[in-house]
């Protein structure tokens, strides 16, 4: 009995460790209410109280990019709070943001100005946790047609906006120009092109895989195949929308490439760090990926010549990409709303601003006109990006999508590359696990 | 008589001073949250502003959570390939390197190095060397002329990588264990067993193994809970895949409450894990305790 004792103590240990975290996080939500925000936030409490007395407001403004990161948030940083004396902003590197976030949110020393990763917002909105724009805009005479709809779409839940796009990035396809030369090929634009120019750029060596002419690692962008294939992922009530003709033929193209051309290898690209990454070493001819590769491909300038051309279009002619980024948002808890926005809006709703970010973090930022500059448009790296965005998409705003992707659609269809499944077993299942996730997902009020 | 009974209570009074802090710490930092979680398993509890009471709302969806369940598929099956594997293994090594002798101690440190690497480092290179095209692993079969397979892309071997990784990291630590518990099995014994003409397989059947059922106890334990709350290795090698088949309990749980903010549920899931852990180990004791006496 007294073992048994003992072992009932160990699990009640190891219960714990499993949720130290959770409760950990939850116990400092409860207790620390109203002692531990006041003393999180006194810095600030006194810069308000002041404020009228010429002492500027400090505001805290939370992010999770470190390193190279920092240094871009920093300088941006820096440039706002020398051109006016009223307000200081101070960019706080946080780990595991997000997690911390909820614990501030409900216990105080909540940041003023938070780095977002946009797709969350159809999540925590709903949770009154973010402090709507939308008086600001109309206030400061910001027009919404400067920035990329799809973006504010995102931004946005039940009507209102919740915060302004920093950066847009979508994927397009990448080609090394050394390659396709030899190979006589011309970047395509069309998937029969795409077919018929991986299959000359594939080279094998008996079993063994030499030169892949086209990546087929991720099967998570199914989103954009889907899109050039005419078809979207949900249905405007919530349910998956790619168990049908569009989902089919998408499959059907990966498993010409895969098994038919034979231009890839489940598996070539795993475990390679940025050094030997198939691409910058030439054994990889052409792949999708985003503009946030282009610095790690210019400093292998040398040995790496590619271009970029915008997603080919599907057989009915449609073009498709999914829009990502970030974007800057003012937390309901915070002290300093106003100022808060004032921040947001040098930064990104101001042409010199947004392009000394776009020149310091070389991303491509959300307010439009700072894309006339030559910086953009002169530049044949930048320029297939700014097509593709033109008609790239967000992610469907449904809060159990990201879920329904991850673990209902994404496991499916690598069985299928898998040739575990036949295309339509792994559509019916992935319809039949996603519609459920969505489901089960759906409530965030 | 009586001043052996006051001295009793003295030092009952003293042992309960000196076992306070870790208790206060241990009821702070351990049952409150468990017990917090108990009760929030029964809530729709969101973290930001929603903690109602929902009853067994949140234990009838786990029946139904293919996911959940499939996860737990994946630990056992990882179980029962990395603990028969460990054991044997941590205890091979222990034999050849309990003796004194020339370089035994090189040895024995560089079977316990592994351990000491941290395991996103580890599984980092490992993630290289098990490249298809160009991991070692591959390479080296490649000269025997097998075609070695994409080891973690691919829905079979994607498990076995992780056991092989995993195994390599803890053999060190249980050969210690298990160094520990030869060195206590008494000399004598092995004398009157060499008298009595036993060979060396007898002695280690009659002698060596059953003297060592605590320490076996004791491994077999452990890798039973690690199995079960299995996490790094399988995220940074895998992140869960190929088509969930090395996704984990604990993982799930994690994206469960943090990513989409259903704290309650994935309390609810915590604690399925927490029982199933108590469930093994007290079969694991069951069966270590059913033929001898032991600890």
């Amino acid at each position: 009995m007294k073992r048994l004792g003992s072992v009932l103590l160990t699990m009640v240990l190891i219960a714990a460790l499993t949720l130290l975290a959770a409760c950990g996080k939850n116990d400092g939500a409860g207790s620390g209410g109203n002692g531990q925000g006041g003393g999180s936030s006194g810095g600030s409490n006194d810069g308000k109280s002041s404020a009228s007395g010429g002492k500027p407001v400090e505001l805290t403004f939370w992010g999770d990019w470190g390193g190279e990161g920092q240094k871009q948030f920093e300088t941006m940083v820096d440039a706002f709070n020398k051109s006016q004396d009223r307000i200081r902003v101070k960019y706080v590197l946080q780990q595991d943001m997000i997690t911390k976030f909820l614990t501030a949110a409900t216990s105080g020393g909540s940041p003023d100005i938070l780095f977002w990763d946009r797709w969350r917002t159809s999540l925590y909105a709903p949770k009154n946790v973010l402090h709507p724009i939308d008086e600001y805009m109309d206030r400061d005479g910001i027009s919404r047609d400067d920035f990329y709809g799809e973006a504010l779409k995102e931004l946005s839940y039940d009507g209102k906006l919740y915060g302004l796009p920093l950066t847009v990035d979508a994927r397009a396809l990448f080609y090394n120009k050394k390659l396709l030369e030899e190979a006589g090929v011309e970047p395509p634009a069309t998937w029969d092109e795409l077919r018929e120019a991986a299959r000359k750029l594939t080279k094998w060596n008996g079993n063994k895989l030499e030169v892949s002419g086209f990546s087929l690692s991720d099967v998570g962008l199914f989103n954009m195949y889907l899109q050039q294939a005419g078809g979207t992922m949900i249905t405007e009530d919530g349910k998956t929308n790619f168990n049908n003709e569009q989902g089919l033929s998408v499959l059907r193209f990966w498993d010409q490439l895969l098994n038919e051309d034979k231009v890839y290898k489940i598996g070539f690209e795993q475990g390679l760090g940025e050094g030997q990454d198939v691409f910058v070493t030439g054994k990889m001819a052409m792949h999708y990926t985003g503009p946030w590769m282009l610095s790690t491909y210019k400093k292998y300038g040398n040995e790496l010549d590619f271009g970029i051309v915008p997603p080919p279009a599907g057989p009915n002619g449609d073009r498709g990409s999914v829009m990502g980024g970030f974007g800057l948002v003012i937390p309901e808890g915070s002290k300093h709303k106003e100022e808060a926005w004032e921040f947001i809006k040098w930064w990104l709703a101001n042409k010199d601003n947004a392009l000394l970010w776009a020149k310091t973090s070389l991303n491509i930022p959300g307010f439009k006109p700072a894309l006339e500059d030559p910086f953009f448009a002169d530049d044949p790296f930048w320029k297939p990006f700014l097509e593709t965005l033109e008609f790239a998409k967000i992610r469907p705003q449904h809060p159990g999508y990201s879920v329904m992707e991850v673990d209902g659609l994404i496991p499916n269809l690598q069985l299928f590359m898998n040739g575990d499944l036949s295309a339509e077993e792994a559509l019916g299942k992935a319809q039949e696990q996603g519609d459920r996730l969505l489901r089960e997902n759906a409530d965030v009020k | 008589m009586s001043s052996m009974k006051s001295l009793g209570r003295h030092e009952a009074r003293t042992a309960y001073v000196f076992i306070t802090p870790t208790m206060l710490l241990f009821t702070v930092f351990t049952v409150i949250p468990v017990v917090m979680a108990l009760y929030l398993s029964f809530t729709d509890y969101d973290v930001l502003n929603r903690m109602n009471w929902v009853g067994f709302a949140n234990y009838e969806r786990l029946i139904h959570d293919d996911l959940l369940w499939r996860t737990f598929r994946n630990v056992l099956y990882y179980a029962v390939l990395f603990i028969p594997l460990n054991i044997a293994i941590s205890l091979a090594i222990a034999l050849l390197l309990n003796r004194a002798g020339l370089g035994v101690k090189l040895f024995r440190t560089a079977a316990y190095l592994p351990t000491l690497t941290s395991a996103v480092a580890a599984a980092t290179v490992w993630l290289w060397l098990l490249h298809p095209e160009y991991g070692l692993v591959n390479a080296l079969l490649g000269y025997l002329g097998i075609t070695g397979p994409a080891w973690l892309a691919q829905t079979n071997t994607a498990m076995p990588s992780i056991v092989m990784v995993t195994l390599w990291q803890s053999v060190g630590a249980n050969m210690v264990i298990y160094l520990a518990g030869l060195q206590g099995v008494p000399e004598y014994m092995y004398e009157a067993a060499r008298l009595e003409g036993a060979n060396r397989f007898q002695s280690f059947r009659y002698i060596t193994w059953p003297q060592l059922k605590p320490t076996t106890f004791l491994v077999s334990t452990m890798s039973i809970i690690g199995a079960l709350q299995l996490f790094d290795q399988a995220f940074v090698l895998t992140q869960g895949g190929p088509a969930n088949a090395t996704k984990t309990p604990v993982y799930l749980i994690y994206q469960q409450g943090f990513n989409q903010l259903q704290m309650g549920y994935a309390s609810a899931q915590a604690f399925v894990l927490a029982l199933s852990i108590l469930i093994f180990s007290i079969l694991n004791m069951r069966i270590s305790k059913s033929d001898e006496t032991f600890v």
